[in-house]
């Protein structure tokens, strides 16, 4: 498989003072699955930022399909147009991302600013509505929605611009049980359709579901180890290092003792 | 942790004594700010139920109702007969009632503007002092009339029977404007309203600040309501002045910085979708035989109106 996105020594303090990334080096291939953990201000979204050309890295670069992006490369209308019509970037905070009067627009807006004809925009916002069951929300504005439906239409939002890769930034952050299922359900199948899907998460069962190649921040902010799942989830040691796990205190009478605890390690099924 | 908790945590809740007595809680003049801007949100919620409702203007196209709107503010102010401003002040309230709008809140908020920017303004205009005429109602009897800059002040002054008509005439005038306006915009969604103004050729930049604006505004309206809840669930008695201007200060401040780095954010967004500094919005969609039909009715009716 060839290689898709390509970070190679990146690094970025906010105002020049506050460190977000330390020297992030990674590389993702076409059609793999992709996960950031971290804990909290590790750098997972400026991670994405960077990946994605929204921010400039103080040190380093980052390839996307052999082609360096940066903010000089981004001037170029050709280039950008390349870019943005094939990476995708769900945010985090689904009220950033909605910014159009209507579900329908925001489906609209993305293959509108690539270029597309009016009426393949509309049949592929069309479609996306159906596959995300919107047909209801369609005339609906974004801030009449709740944040399940926010999301969804976010993510849609993106799909319409048909992107070989996705970003996405807490995906499940917020989400009740049954969105969050719809919503790993419809990861699989983009990424059987041959998607690209880097997300940025701290939820680890959400990542074992995944079976995905992982890269662990650490609270430094820089990569602590880049493995597949299986194997870094079973890293206890390295999890409580990186705070994704934390250290359980028990009392049994007058002895107390403590271990590691996470509703991931200790309450996942049997395979 | 348990052994680093506070012991009056682990004490059950005893009622505190008054420091003073509290009295009746009022609310204070910022408290009752936020809560009118914390209504924004259901504002914006009730405009789009209304906008939605299976009702007569509601089917129409917004292209159609916006040069209705437009063409009939323009006969309004031509026509300074009583006769086609009554038949136009029943036409809108026909027009209201088959769209199922409140009239009862339709006619509240069409009055209150008509008081203020209508009625209030132009009572002066019904005395003789302003526009001379037969008294029809004396107000003061001087003893003898004076000259005041460029008002001749007569010796019986009061309310002249064309002066109230005069202010009558432009009241009414002002209440057809207003309850046009209000008739659109309560049965018209805010999206379909913007794209309508592609016909105005405003161009797709202008449209899309309009409606960020709009939308933005009620998600940091919701906000606003939050930030005075989460205060109000801990607050006993109506507080001082000066505390609830310290806090309100701090809050605008904070409101603030939220904006400004949710512009920043919502930037990043537009980019990360394909925004390249020129925006390109959906077109309108193609006008149906009932907007054609409405449209000529419209038509008919003003002209109707313009010859009454």
């Amino acid at each position: 498989m060839d290689e898709m996105l390509r970070l190679e020594h990146v690094s970025y303090r906010y105002h020049d003072g506050i460190p977000a990334l330390a020297d992030v080096s990674l590389s993702v291939t076409e059609g793999q699955r992709f996960a950031v953990i971290g804990s909290n201000g590790s750098g997972k979204s400026t991670l994405l930022h960077i990946m994605d050309g929204l921010l400039e890295p103080d040190r380093g670069a980052v390839y996307f399909r052999g082609r360096r992006v940066s903010e000089s490369s981004l001037k170029d209308g050709d280039f950008l147009r390349y870019f943005r019509g094939r990476v995708g970037y769900v945010f985090q905070d689904p009220d950033v991302q909605l910014f159009c009067p209507t579900v329908l627009d925001e489906l609209l807006f993305g293959p509108l600013q690539l270029g597309l004809p009016e009426d393949e925009a509309l049949a592929r916002a069309d479609e996306v509505i159906d596959m995300l069951g919107l047909t209801q929300l369609r005339d609906r504005p974004p801030f009449m929605l709740s944040g399940g439906e926010k999301k969804r239409v976010a993510l849609g939002s993106v799909l319409t611009m048909n992107p070989e890769l996705l970003l996405l930034d807490e995906p499940a952050n917020g989400l009740d049980p049954r969105t969050q299922t719809f919503l790993l359900e419809l990861v699989f199948a983009l990424s059987e359709a041959g998607k690209t899907i880097v997300l940025a998460t701290h939820d680890l069962s959400l990542v074992s579901e995944l079976h995905c190649e992982v890269a662990v921040l650490s609270e430094e902010h820089g990569i602590e180890r880049v493995g597949p799942a299986d194997e870094v989830l079973e890293d206890e040691e390295l999890l409580l290092r990186v705070n994704l796990v934390h250290q359980h205190r028990h009392h049994h009478g007058e002895m107390v003792h403590s271990h590691t605890h996470s509703h991931y390690l200790f309450h996942r099924h049997n395979r | 942790m348990r052994d680093s908790i506070p012991s009056f945590l682990l004490e059950p809740n005893r009622a505190l004594p008054p420091r003073e007595k509290i009295g009746p809680v009022r609310l204070g003049t910022i408290d009752r700010a936020l809560e009118a801007l914390a209504r924004v949100t259901a504002t914006g919620h009730a405009q789009w139920y209304s906008a939605r409702r299976n009702g007569l203007l509601q089917s129409l196209d917004a292209r159609v109702k916006l040069l209705f709107l437009a063409s009939f503010v323009v006969i309004v102010s031509v026509r300074h007969q009583p006769l086609p401003q009554v038949a136009i002040a029943l036409s809108i309230c026909v027009m209201a009632a088959l769209s199922r709008l409140d009239l009862r809140r339709f006619y509240l908020r069409v009055g209150l503007l008509t008081l203020f920017f209508g009625l209030i303004p132009a009572l002066p205009a019904a005395l003789n002092v302003i526009v001379p005429g037969d008294v029809a109602l004396p107000l003061v009897t001087l003893e003898q009339g004076h000259r005041l800059w460029l008002y001749e002040i007569p010796r019986v002054v009061g309310v002249t029977r064309e002066g109230t008509l005069t202010v009558l005439l432009l009241s009414l005038r002002v209440m057809n404007s207003v309850g046009l306006a209000m008739l659109v915009l309560h049965t018209t969604p805010l999206s379909e309203a913007l794209r309508a103004m592609k016909l105005l050729r405003v161009p797709d930049t202008v449209i899309l600040i309009i409606s960020l604006s709009y939308n933005y505004i009620l998600v940091f309206a919701g906000f606003v309501e939050a930030m005075y809840l989460a205060r109000k669930s801990r607050l006993v008695g109506t507080p001082r002045g000066a505390e609830a201007r310290v806090w309100a200060a701090g809050r605008m401040a904070l409101l603030f910085k939220k904006t400004r780095s949710r512009c920043e954010e919502i930037y990043k967004a537009m980019q990360g979708r394909g925004f390249m500094g020129n925006v390109r919005l959906p077109g309108p969609v193609r006008l149906q035989t009932r907007d054609w039909a409405a449209a000529a009715m419209m038509v008919l009716a003003g002209l109707f109106f313009l010859w009454l």
